[in-house]
């Protein structure tokens, strides 16, 4: 909770702020990750084109494997977003995943956080199926193709880099501190008591 | 992507309508807004319990995310994102309120990963109130200054508790800048004067009630309000329980600073107060409230002797922010114009005079 403060009761006893009231508007995570769910659904890399660019120019034997290890990642994924998901859904999820552990060999802390955001608590053997297959998928592809592939199509890779607004803008952290004139004397002695009748 | 040279306000964009043809609609149009659900900002963790720390990084990390996204966007869709996002102003007022001060009891973030998380969304949400601050970004990119103002005044992106929040956030270090935001703020949209004069009555009535929780009154305060007549029933700050009286010395030091950080950062504001008779306020309160206060620290019996050293601190500091106070009203409101030497000097000086014999009788 916060401790009283000045604005705090400016809000409350003037008439120039807008009155709300946070509760009934808060956004739970929930909304939030539904909704980073569908902002990333329309970020250009999509499933069919992660399976056309794993199963293109291979032979009959290689393809096989490579939709194998695909099924098991869209499997690894619906177990991640949940069974009572769309198939769209999981497509996404699964997109998700392959671009996350495309240059990855284990689940570290940044990717198990990553999915937590995207999806809320997730089993942890989901993810490190969903890992393995992607490493596999993309060990015969070749580190730099899959790289290239990835930045061509996905947005976030491509960020409009030197454009916010602000960037060049040094700001300090600097925070008001105590600032006392003085210490608290040492003894507390009642200073009323001392005579000052000489 | 809106045209040039013509400001924001008064431009017009075709873009594909909901049904796929295009359709010509103003630049500022809530339909051109993007659906991204800005979560509220949520304080560090105290106690630093895995749960928490990981609750405030999944915040932290969307709100810091979504802001930078926001400052990326160019200068017409900021500007429909700020005047159409419910969600986007909440979560800015989420920061200013729940945001840890410096002088908070617990400021220090539990883990450098937590600190590190907590400058950025800093960082992001100070520029984000410094963008809604910017009517002019380039050439191309402005809007029209009164229009601005109606913006920014009807759409309370900015309001006077929020104008002070930031001052006490990110006053220290970036007073040039926040200087600079206010006085466009001010300038641009002269009604924010107004709700000022509105709001130092409230400001005088908070130090009424740290005087009326010590059983105290003020000078000017029972001029105006008739007492209690439960009034003698009062605590004195020697009875209250210790959580009231940490609370009153933790309310009294944050409005101390506060009022401080505002007055220094933008000395135009010092008049307003000045017309509400502040500076006499003031001195009454500090002479009747601090004695009280200082007594009460210095003789209850405190078992934690840390906290007893820490709100004579907090004291301590306050009288120190009072007394700065009176130096910044005085220079600004009596000084100052009897050395800019303009037509009125002798009334300045006259004023002067009678602050000093009121401060010393």
């Amino acid at each position: 909770m916060s401790p009283p403060r000045l604005t705090g009761a400016l809000r409350s006893f003037s008439n120039v702020s807008k009155k709300e009231d946070f509760t009934e508007h808060l956004h739970d995570l929930k909304t939030k990750r539904l909704k980073r769910r569908e902002l990333f659904a329309r970020e250009g890399l999509t499933w069919q084109k992660i399976v056309h660019f794993c199963s293109e120019d291979q032979d009959k034997a290689k393809r096989q494997a490579a939709n194998q290890e695909l099924k098991s990642l869209l499997l690894a994924a619906k177990e991640i977003v949940g069974p009572d998901q769309g198939q769209a859904a999981f497509e996404s999820a699964a997109v998700f995943l392959f671009e996350t552990f495309h240059n990855k060999d284990h689940v570290g802390t940044e990717e198990t956080r990553a999915i937590k955001q995207m999806f809320g608590p997730f089993p942890s053997s989901a993810a490190e199926a969903s890992c393995a297959c992607v490493a596999r998928l993309v060990a015969p592809l070749g580190e730099s193709r899959v790289e290239n592939f990835i930045q061509s199509l996905c947005s976030r890779h491509n960020p409009q880099r030197g454009s916010s607004f602000g960037r060049n803008i040094v700001l300090s952290y600097d925070c008001y501190t105590l600032d006392p004139l003085e210490d608290l004397p040492c003894s507390g002695i009642d200073e009323e008591n001392v005579s000052l009748d000489f | 992507m809106a045209c040039a040279r013509v400001p924001l306000d008064e431009q017009q964009v075709t873009e594909p309508g909901p049904l796929g043809r295009e359709h010509t609609l103003p630049a500022l149009h809530p339909t051109r807004k993007e659906d991204r659900c800005f979560v509220p900002y949520k304080s560090p963790p105290e106690d630093g319990s895995p749960a928490e720390v990981e609750e405030f990084m999944e915040h932290a990390k969307f709100i810091t995310e979504d802001l930078e996204w926001l400052l990326t966007l160019p200068h017409d869709k900021f500007w429909c994102q700020v005047v159409f996002d419910d969600s986007l102003q909440r979560c800015l007022d989420s920061y200013l309120h729940q945001a840890p001060r410096g002088l908070d009891l617990a400021s220090l973030p539990s883990s450098p990963a937590v600190a590190d998380m907590q400058r950025s969304v800093h960082r992001a949400v100070f520029l984000t109130f410094l963008r809604m601050a910017t009517h002019k970004e380039s050439k191309e990119n402005f809007l029209t200054p009164a229009v601005f103002g109606e913006i920014i005044y009807e759409n309370f992106l900015f309001d006077i508790p929020k104008i002070l929040d930031l001052c006490v956030l990110f006053g220290k270090g970036n007073s040039q800048l926040l200087h600079k935001m206010l006085e466009n703020i001010f300038t641009q949209q002269p009604s924010y004067y107004s709700d000022l004069d509105e709001t130092v009555p409230t400001v005088l009535q908070v130090f009424d009630t740290i005087l009326d929780k010590c059983g105290l009154h003020c000078e000017g305060a029972t001029a105006m309000e008739p007492m209690k007549l439960n009034a003698h029933k009062q605590p004195t700050a020697m009875a209250m329980s210790q959580q009231d009286l940490v609370d009153l010395i933790l309310y009294l030091c944050d409005s101390t600073t506060t009022i401080h950080a505002f007055l220094d950062i933008f000395p135009a504001a010092c008049s307003s107060f000045h017309s509400h008779g502040f500076l006499s306020r003031l001195t009454s309160f500090y002479e009747a409230a601090v004695p009280e206060l200082e007594k009460a620290v210095r003789k209850r019996n405190f078992d934690d002797k840390g906290l007893q050293q820490d709100l004579w601190k907090r004291l301590s500091h306050s009288c120190r922010k009072m007394v700065e106070m009176a130096h910044q009203l005085l220079h600004h409101t009596c000084l100052q114009p009897i050395l800019e030497g303009g037509e009125n000097m002798q009334t300045f000086a006259d004023e002067l005079l009678q602050h000093f014999t009121s401060f010393f009788t």
